[in-house]
C-alpha cells in the first residue's frame, strides 16, 4: 500500500515536470515572465511528491515491507532501525531517489530567492529538463517501488560494511555537493542563453556554488574516515575509482569558486567561469556513472545492470553536447580576458585554476583511461596510488608555493607598496619557521617529505600572516580558515605517510611480541552476544617506550547476510592513533591475525578536512546575509 | 663497555634489516591487485587467492629475487592488470601525457595572456 502511495507520487511528479517545463516554454516563448506564480506551483509540487515518495521509501524500509523488491534486496528485520532508514538510500534504486529529490529541492529552494525572473524562469527549466531525464530514468530502469509476488518473509539484509552510522549520513553529504552543482550548471545556461552572464550572476553564483562545495567536502571527509575506521587497513585514502569520482568535481568546483571571484570583482574571465560551471556538473554526472554503471568494481557499485550504463552515459553525452553547444553558441563576447600582469591577484587565480585543472586531469585519465583501454584494445591496467603520487607531488608543491603568496598579493597592480612589505616580512619568517621545523623534528632523508614539509609550513605561515594582517576578519575569514585547512591537512599528510609504522603478526592469547619499539601482549579474548551479530573481542596492550595503550579490536560475525567484518579499535592523543585490527587466520586455527598502526596525525587530518568545509559554510552563510 | 656497544649496534641494525625486509614486504603486496576481489590490494585481504600471492611473494624474497623480479614474474602470469603501478610503456603513454599537455597549454595560455597587454 504505502508502495503504491510512492509509486503514485513519483509519476505524479513526473507529470507535474511535464506540466512545468510546459508552462515555462510558453512564458519564454512569449518573452512574459510576470506569470510566476504557476510556475512555483509547479515547482514546489514536484519537490513535494518527490519528497513523499522517498519518505514512502523509507517508511517500506521501517516496516520491513518485503513486497518491495528493493527493501527485499536491501534490508532485513533484525536490523537496527537506523540501518532499515539508511538502507533506503544504501542502494541503486533508493539513492537515485534521492538524487532526484535533491536535483528538486535546490530548485525550489533557488526559486524562492530574489533573482530577475527571466533568469528564475531559463534556471528552473533547466533545472526541470534534469529532473526529467532523471525521473524517467528511475521509473523505466530502476523503480524503488518495483513489487513482487507473492512477498518474501524475509529480507536478505544490507552489506554488514554499510551498516555503520557514519555511513549512514555520508551519501547524502555526498549527494547534496554532487547533485548541488546541478544548480549552478542551470544557472550558468540560463545567464548563458539570456546574455546575463556578468558580475550580477557572480555574485548569486558564488553562493550555490559554495554551498555544495562545503557539503562535498564534508562528504568525502566522512567517507575517508569511514575508510579508515571500518576497512582496517590503516589507510584512509585509497586511490580507488569511487574516491577520484568524488574528487573529481571537488577539484572543478575548487577552481570554479577562484575564478568566479576574478569575475566578481573584474567582470573578466566570464567565459572561463561559464564553462567550469558546466564542467563540474558534468564531472558529478561522469562521477555518477563511473559509481552506478559498474564499469568499476568496488563497493559502491550495487547493482552491475548494462542498461542503466548505456542510459548514465548517453545522458551524459547528451548534457555534455547540449551544454556545450549553448556556450559555445552564447559565450560571453565583451571583455573576454582583460589585462593580466604578473604580480597582481587574478594572475594568480590562474594559476590557481590551471594547477586545479591538472589534478583534475591527472585523476580523470587515472580513473578512465584504463577504462578506455580495456575498451579498445582489451589491456587490463591497474592505476594505482604509485602513479597518483609520483605524478602529483611535485606539481603540489609548485601550487602550495603559489598558494601562500597568491592572496597577499593585491587586486590592483599598481599597489606595489603592500607587495614589497608583505614580502619583506613574510619570506623570511616563513623561512626561518619553516627550516626550524623541519629541522627539529626530522633527521628524514627523504626529500619528498622534506619538500612536502616544507611548503605546507610555507603556506600555513603565510595564512596566519595574512590573518593578523586582516583589517576587516569577517571579509576574509572563510578563505584564511579554509586555506589554513588545506596547509595542515597536507602537513599532516606528509607527516602521516612517513612517519606511520605497522606491525602484522600472528598471535596467540597470553603471548607477547616485541617488534621495533613496540610490546605487543594479548592478553585475553571475550564473547558478546547482539541482535543481528556475534562479536569476538581481543584485548591487547601495546607498549611503547613508556606509554601504554590497551586496545580492544574485534571481529563480528553477521547473520545475514553471514560475513565476516573486522572492527578497529583506535585511541588517538591528537598527535598520534593507535590503531589496531584482527582478522581470523586461515592456517593456524589458534592463533589470530592482528594488525597494528602507529598513525601519526590522523587527527589533524580529519580536522582539516573540518576546516576546509567550515571556511566554506560560513563564507555561504556571509553571503546569505548580504 | 666495547662488548654492549657492539650489541647496541647489532640490535640497531638487526631491527632495521628486519624493518626494511616488512617494509618492502608491505610495499609489495600492496602494489598487487587482488584479482578475485572488489578493487583490493592483496595486502587488504584475506581472500585464498590473496593468501596465496602472499605466501609465494615472501617465498620469493627470501630467496633473493628483487622487487622488480617479483612484479616481472606476476605480470607474465596474470597481465599487467595485476600491478597497481603501471610504469611508463607504450600502453600508459597516454597516462603519463595528457595530464602534462594539459598543463603546459594552460601554463602557455597563461603566459599569454601575460604578454599581450605589454602591447
Amino acid at each position: 500500500m504505502a508502495g503504491y502511495i510512492g509509486n503514485l507520487a513519483l509519476f505524479f511528479s513526473l507529470i507535474f515536470n511535464g506540466f512545468l517545463i510546459f508552462s515555462l516554454i510558453k512564458g519564454i516563448r512569449n518573452n512574459d515572465f510576470k506569470n510566476s506564480k504557476i510556475i512555483n506551483f509547479f515547482n514546489n509540487s514536484i519537490f513535494f511528491l518527490l519528497l513523499i515518495s522517498f519518505l514512502t521509501l523509507i517508511y517500506c524500509f521501517i516496516v520491513s515491507d518485503f513486497s518491495n523488491v528493493a527493501v527485499y534486496q536491501n534490508s532485513h528485520t533484525t536490523k537496527p532501525l537506523i540501518y532499515k532508514i539508511s538502507g533506503a538510500w544504501g542502494n541503486h534504486e533508493g539513492s537515485m531517489v534521492l538524487f532526484i529529490l535533491i536535483l528538486s529541492l535546490f530548485s525550489f529552494v533557488f526559486a524562492r530567492t530574489k533573482v530577475s525572473e527571466k533568469l528564475k524562469f531559463y534556471t528552473v527549466f533547466f533545472q526541470s529538463i534534469l529532473i526529467l531525464i532523471f525521473l524517467i530514468f528511475l521509473i523505466l530502469t530502476s523503480n524503488p517501488f518495483d513489487q513482487m509476488d507473492p512477498k518474501p518473509s524475509q529480507g536478505l539484509g544490507l552489506n554488514p560494511i554499510l551498516q555503520d552510522p557514519l555511513l549512514a549520513i555520508h551519501p547524502p553529504f555526498l549527494y547534496f555537493g554532487y547533485v548541488g552543482f546541478s544548480l549552478v550548471f542551470s544557472f550558468a545556461l540560463a545567464g548563458l542563453v539570456t546574455n546575463n552572464f556578468d558580475k550580477s550572476w557572480s555574485k548569486i553564483a558564488n553562493f550555490w556554488i559554495i554551498l555544495p562545495w562545503s557539503l562535498l567536502t564534508v562528504g568525502i571527509g566522512l567517507g575517508s574516515f569511514w575508510a579508515y575506521y571500518e576497512l582496517g587497513w590503516g589507510g584512509y585514502w585509497f586511490w580507488d575509482p569511487v574516491e577520484n569520482a568524488s574528487l573529481m568535481p571537488w577539484l572543478a568546483a575548487t577552481a570554479l569558486i577562484h575564478s568566479n571571484i576574478v569575475t566578481l570583482k573584474k567582470d573578466k574571465l566570464h567565459s572561463w567561469t561559464a564553462l567550469l560551471s558546466i564542467f563540474t556538473f558534468i564531472m558529478s554526472l561522469l562521477g555518477t556513472f563511473l559509481v552506478r554503471s559498474g564499469v568499476l568494481n568496488s563497493v559502491h557499485a550495487f547493482a552491475n545492470d548494462p542498461y542503466r550504463g548505456v542510459y548514465i552515459l548517453s545522458t551524459i553525452l547528451f548534457i555534455t553536447f547540449f551544454s556545450l553547444a549553448i556556450f559555445i553558441i552564447k559565450s560571453p563576447k565583451k571583455s573576454l580576458y582583460g589585462e593580466y600582469s604578473f604580480l597582481q591577484k587574478d594572475n594568480f587565480i590562474l594559476i590557481n585554476n590551471c594547477f586545479l585543472i591538472f589534478f583534475l586531469s591527472v585523476i580523470l585519465v587515472g580513473t578512465v583511461y584504463p577504462i578506455i583501454l580495456d575498451a579498445i584494445s582489451g589491456k587490463s591496467i591497474s592505476v594505482g596510488p604509485v602513479y597518483y603520487h609520483t605524478i602529483l607531488a611535485p606539481f603540489l608543491f609548485a601550487f602550495l608555493f603559489f598558494m601562500s603568496h597568491g592572496p597577499l598579493i593585491s587586486w590592483n597592480k599598481e599597489d606595489k607598496f603592500l607587495q614589497i612589505k608583505n614580502f619583506k616580512i613574510f619570506f623570511p619568517i616563513s623561512i626561518a619557521i619553516s627550516s626550524v621545523i623541519i629541522f627539529w623534528f626530522f633527521d628524514y632523508k627523504d626529500i619528498i617529505l622534506i619538500l612536502g614539509l616544507l611548503f605546507s609550513v610555507y603556506l600555513i605561515v603565510s595564512v596566519i600572516f595574512d590573518w593578523i594582517s586582516q583589517k576587516k576578519l569577517s571579509l576574509n575569514f572563510g578563505r584564511l580558515v579554509s586555506h589554513l585547512g588545506f596547509g595542515t591537512l597536507i602537513f599532516a599528510i606528509f607527516v602521516n605517510a612517513y612517519l606511520s609504522k605497522e606491525i602484522n603478526a600472528a598471535m596467540k592469547v597470553g603471548e607477547e611480541i616485541t617488534i621495533q619499539e613496540f610490546v605487543i601482549k594479548f592478553k585475553s579474548i571475550n564473547k558478546i552476544k547482539k541482535e543481528n551479530y556475534e562479536e569476538v573481542f581481543g584485548n591487547f596492550l601495546v607498549t611503547n617506550k613508556k606509554k601504554q595503550v590497551e586496545l580492544t579490536p574485534s571481529i563480528r560475525k553477521y547473520d545475514q547476510p553471514v560475513q565476516f567484518t573486522s572492527e578497529t579499535s583506535i585511541k588517538t592523543n591528537f598527535i598520534v592513533d593507535y590503531y589496531f585490527a584482527i582478522n581470523l587466520s586461515e592456517f593456524e586455527k589458534d592463533k589470530i591475525m592482528v594488525r597494528f598502526y602507529y598513525k601519526p596525525l590522523m587527527f589533524w587530518i580529519w580536522f582539516s578536512i573540518l576546516l576546509i568545509a567550515f571556511g566554506g559554510i560560513y563564507q555561504t552563510f556571509r553571503l546569505r546575509n548580504e | 663497555m666495547r662488548k654492549y656497544f657492539f650489541i647496541i649496534i647489532f640490535f640497531i641494525l638487526s631491527s632495521n634489516v628486519f624493518s626494511a625486509s616488512e617494509e618492502l614486504k608491505n610495499k609489495i603486496y600492496k602494489n598487487i591487485r587482488c584479482i578475485v576481489c572488489q578493487g583490493q590490494s592483496i595486502y587488504e585481504s584475506n581472500s585464498d587467492f590473496a593468501i596465496d600471492l602472499k605466501k609465494l611473494i615472501s617465498k620469493k624474497l627470501e630467496n633473493g629475487e628483487n622487487e622488480k623480479q617479483i612484479y616481472e614474474f606476476l605480470i607474465s602470469r596474470y597481465g599487467d592488470w595485476i600491478v597497481y603501478n603501471p610504469g611508463l610503456n607504450i600502453n600508459s603513454l597516454a597516462l603519463w601525457l595528457l595530464p602534462l599537455i594539459i598543463f603546459i597549454t594552460g601554463g602557455f595560455l597563461i603566459f599569454r595572456l601575460n604578454s599581450k597587454k605589454k602591447k
